[in-house]
């Protein structure tokens, strides 16, 4: 089993950049496979913060809020079914606060995520992978007090394509994907909202779909691997923030995100880190966030 | 082995998306109301004690052309003409207006308070501007529809609906015209006729009288509500239920009956009632009562109070002594073992908020965005005046008497908030789950309306009193465990809110109607 089976399957994890710090909270963005009995488990910590966001198109800043920041332990384990056939599960505990203002900062665990990653061609270094992804909100948390909430408590079902060609010899490679993301309508606590300009009679709130695509380009050794990306997640409709109002589920938020993701892990043990910023953004928080793990790689299948 | 783990990711990939076609369904599921025959048509409402209307005949309304003129067959045929076949938009409009004026009509109102109910953001200065009515659309919007606000609005959408429609009542059985549909029974109607006489048509003087209101209320939306009422007529139209003259006369009666309705608005106090230049003046006479401790805005920058002058506003069904009167003790003083043990409270709940707290608190927010609690309770009322099956008059009624007790209520609050100025709890370090009001904290506004609203309703709908009181108990609780009020702020301000009721019931049992 060799170690560039990695695991860093986990990911540019963590683009806990939106208002809530949730939604693709972490997604098996590469073409890494563990082999086969092999699981690797990843714990990640992720910061993530703004004192600036998009307001639809207004980009401003609120002293009632300060610098909002959203944090979060996952953990993530990447299994190796067969060497092309990976699942990898996660599930993150987030925490808000303010620096400023009365908004009561909220915490729980969040959503239960699960994604099935197959490669379906693989030629010579390069390779196509299909990827399926799940997520079920487990925590009874509040999902429109936003900006503070910790999720959207939508399930998430996910369909992603990923390209990859890996030069054999220097190790460099680049990546690129593209995902759609189908969202739950998800109840809140209120009988009546208002979004799309007019009041809404029920505690139904429709969340729109989303999509994303990244490109990545990095060297992956045995040992170590490092990469800058760039990612762009955006809703295939919704409405505006309002004048001065607070975000709310149904909102259009987008945004692209520019970062790097290294790894090291010399032996069973290793080490990952993330850093991101969001470069433009629609009704989300201009966020720069970082993130350190722990992996750890063990074998469990009986030899 | 393999066979298995291959048909299992194909498998396994192939259902992901399936779920994710299904999940795909974002129809909401919305209470659809549909319209009714009423229980009674209250034929007696005409002589029914109006609001501001001298009497039902203040406002004349001609003599109709009798329904074998040939002015009113011209008429009727033209109504055939219009209801003959309709368009699937005709249809919706027929259906959604057949649901009732009134309830529509307030529906809109209270959709429309939600629209302008933003606080206005601070400029570079640091400066709060103020919304202005002769530029509503600019930014801020005006109005930013408070909760004050919004109640008087609907007061005085519901008291235009409720003196346009008894006045209406008193001609329809002056003049005794029958519906189309009775005159000539080849009509097609899609909606049911009840004995009502049409002339004047009550769905024109519902819409004329609530958009005389709308527009000087929302004044940006002057298209938008001009729109929505031609929309009305032409569905009564469609519907095989009105002829011409029948929503012309209606027309003319309900915006005459606004236009009186909006002489008391324009002179009830409420363009002093964001006069600022009294607050220090407040703050002085607070501490002279014992307060020591006044309230400070928590916002960035410091945001003037809310309207601090609403407590000088006319009211509806009691005078200025008894407002005086009936006025809130002073609550605890900040400091003392009383107020101590309510702050407690408030700081476990700070600690500690349970998933059932935050829902009862958010449920009752009706915060920025919403339609705020007078909104909250006029739904409430509007649903279950329709699921009794209530007459348009019986129907605006029932929302006068809530609508003039919820701006009682707020008048009656706010004098007691800027009496006593007090502190919220967030100005001794406390978070909050639904955002913090700017302005003092004694008594809770969802408290005082609530228990207005309540008893009101209590007494409209005697079999759901026990519903109302406790749905008015957890609206006063949910701002505890949203943690912007102290306890004495709220069960002080459901005491004052009841009282407040007990007028409008007071009211409502001597407007000769017998209910």
């Amino acid at each position: 089993m060799k170690k560039r089976t990695l695991l860093n399957v986990l990911l540019a994890a963590t683009l806990t950049t939106l208002w809530s710090g949730e939604l693709r909270a972490q997604m098996p963005n590469d073409a890494i496979y563990m082999p086969k009995g092999t699981v690797c488990i990843g714990t990640m910590y992720t910061h993530s913060s703004w004192n600036q966001y998009w307001e639809n198109t207004l980009k401003r800043e609120n002293l009632n809020i300060g610098t909002h920041t959203t944090q979060s332990v996952m953990v993530m384990p990447a299994i190796g079914i067969t060497d092309r056939f990976n699942v990898i599960l996660s599930l993150p505990y987030v925490w808000t606060k303010t620096s400023a203002g009365n908004l009561m900062g909220q915490k729980g665990i969040q959503d239960l995520g699960a994604w099935l990653k197959v490669k379906a061609v693989d030629v010579k270094g390069f390779s196509i992978n299909g990827l399926a992804g799940l997520m079920i909100p487990l925590g009874n948390y509040v999902p429109d007090f936003l900006p503070m909430s910790i999720g959207l408590q939508c399930r998430v079902v996910s369909g992603r394509i990923l390209a990859n060609y890996t030069h054999p010899k220097t190790g460099i490679y680049v990546t690129a994907h593209g995902t759609y993301m189908w969202r739950s309508n998800i109840n809140v606590d209120r009988d009546a909202y208002q979004a799309d300009d007019r009041v809404y009679n029920t505690n139904e709130v429709k969340v729109p779909n989303a999509y994303d695509m990244g490109a990545r380009i990095g060297i992956l050794k045995q040992k170590w691997q490092t990469e800058i990306w760039a990612e762009r997640n955006s809703c295939v409709n919704g409405d505006n923030i309002r004048r001065n109002d607070m975000p709310f589920p149904t909102n259009n938020m987008q945004a692209t995100m520019v970062g790097w993701y290294g790894k090291f892990q010399p032996k069973a043990l290793g080490v990952n880190a993330r850093v991101g910023y969001v470069t433009n953004g629609l009704n989300m928080g201009q966020s720069t966030s970082y993130m350190v793990g722990v992996l750890y790689q063990f074998g469990v299948k009986k030899s | 082995m393999k066979k298995f783990l291959n048909i299992l990711k194909y498998s396994g990939l192939a259902f992901a998306m399936v779920v994710g076609m299904a999940a795909c369904d974002k129809t909401l599921e919305e209470p659809q109301r549909v319209g009714y025959s009423p229980a009674n048509v209250d034929d007696k409402a005409g002589s029914w004690k109006t609001y501001l209307l001298t009497s039902s005949e203040e406002i004349n309304v001609p003599t109709p052309t009798s329904v074998t003129s040939p002015e009113y067959v011209a008429e009727l045929a033209a109504l055939k003409g219009l209801s003959n076949t309709l368009t699937k938009e005709q249809q919706e409009a027929v259906v959604y207006w057949g649901a009732g004026a009134v309830y529509r009509w307030n529906e809109i109102a209270r959709e429309l308070a939600a629209r302008y109910n933003i606080p206005p953001a601070s400029n570079a200065d640091g400066k709060y501007p103020v919304p202005d009515a002769a530029n509503p659309l600019a930014d801020p919007k005006f109005p930013f529809a408070t909760p004050p606000y919004t109640a008087r609005a609907l007061a005085y959408l519901s008291v235009a609906q409720y003196d346009a429609l008894v006045s209406a009542w008193n001609y329809k059985y002056k003049y005794k015209r029958a519906a189309p549909s009775k005159v000539d029974a080849t009509l097609r109607v899609a909606l049911p006729v009840s004995a009502l006489p049409s002339y004047p048509s009550e769905d024109a003087v519902v819409a004329a009288a609530s958009v005389t209101i709308l527009k000087a209320m929302f004044p940006g939306e002057v298209p938008y509500l001009e729109a929505k009422m031609k929309e009305h007529l032409d569905a009564r139209q469609w519907a095989g239920m009105n002829v011409q003259s029948d929503l012309t006369a209606g027309t003319a009666l309900g915006g005459a009956v606004a236009a009186k309705v909006m002489g008391r608005a324009r002179t009830d106090g409420m363009s002093a009632a964001n006069n600022q230049a009294l607050t220090a003046g407040m703050i002085e006479a607070a501490k002279s009562r014992g307060i020591k401790e006044p309230w400070l805005s928590q916002e960035v920058p410091i945001r003037p109070p809310m309207l601090p002058n609403y407590g000088a506003v006319q009211t509806w069904n009691f005078d200025k002594a008894t407002l005086a009167q009936i006025r809130p003790a002073i609550p605890y003083v900040v400091g003392s073992a009383e107020w101590q043990k309510d702050f407690d409270e408030l700081s476990k709940i700070n600690k500690s908020q349970t998933r059932e707290q935050a829902r009862i608190a958010n449920y009752w927010a009706d915060g920025a965005g919403s339609y705020t609690p007078p909104g909250h309770w006029h739904r409430a009322a509007a649903n279950a005046a329709h699921e009794a099956r209530f007459s348009e008059v019986r129907m605006a009624r029932t929302l006068a008497l809530l609508g003039t007790a919820e701006m009682d209520a707020g008048i009656a609050c706010w004098d007691a908030k800027f009496y006593y100025y007090t502190p919220r709890p967030q100005q001794f370090g406390l978070k909050t789950s639904v955002g913090l009001p700017n302005f003092p904290s004694y008594t809770s506004g969802h408290s005082t309306f609530s228990a207005a609203a309540a008893t009101v309703l209590g007494y409209i709908f005697p079999e759901q009193a026990e519903k109302f009181k406790a749905q008015a108990d957890e609206a006063s609780v949910s701002r505890i465990y949203g943690l912007i009020h102290f306890r004495v702020d709220c069960e002080m301000g459901l005491k004052h809110g009841n009282v407040i009721g007990t007028y409008a019931i007071a009211r409502g049992k001597a407007d000769g109607s017998g209910l």
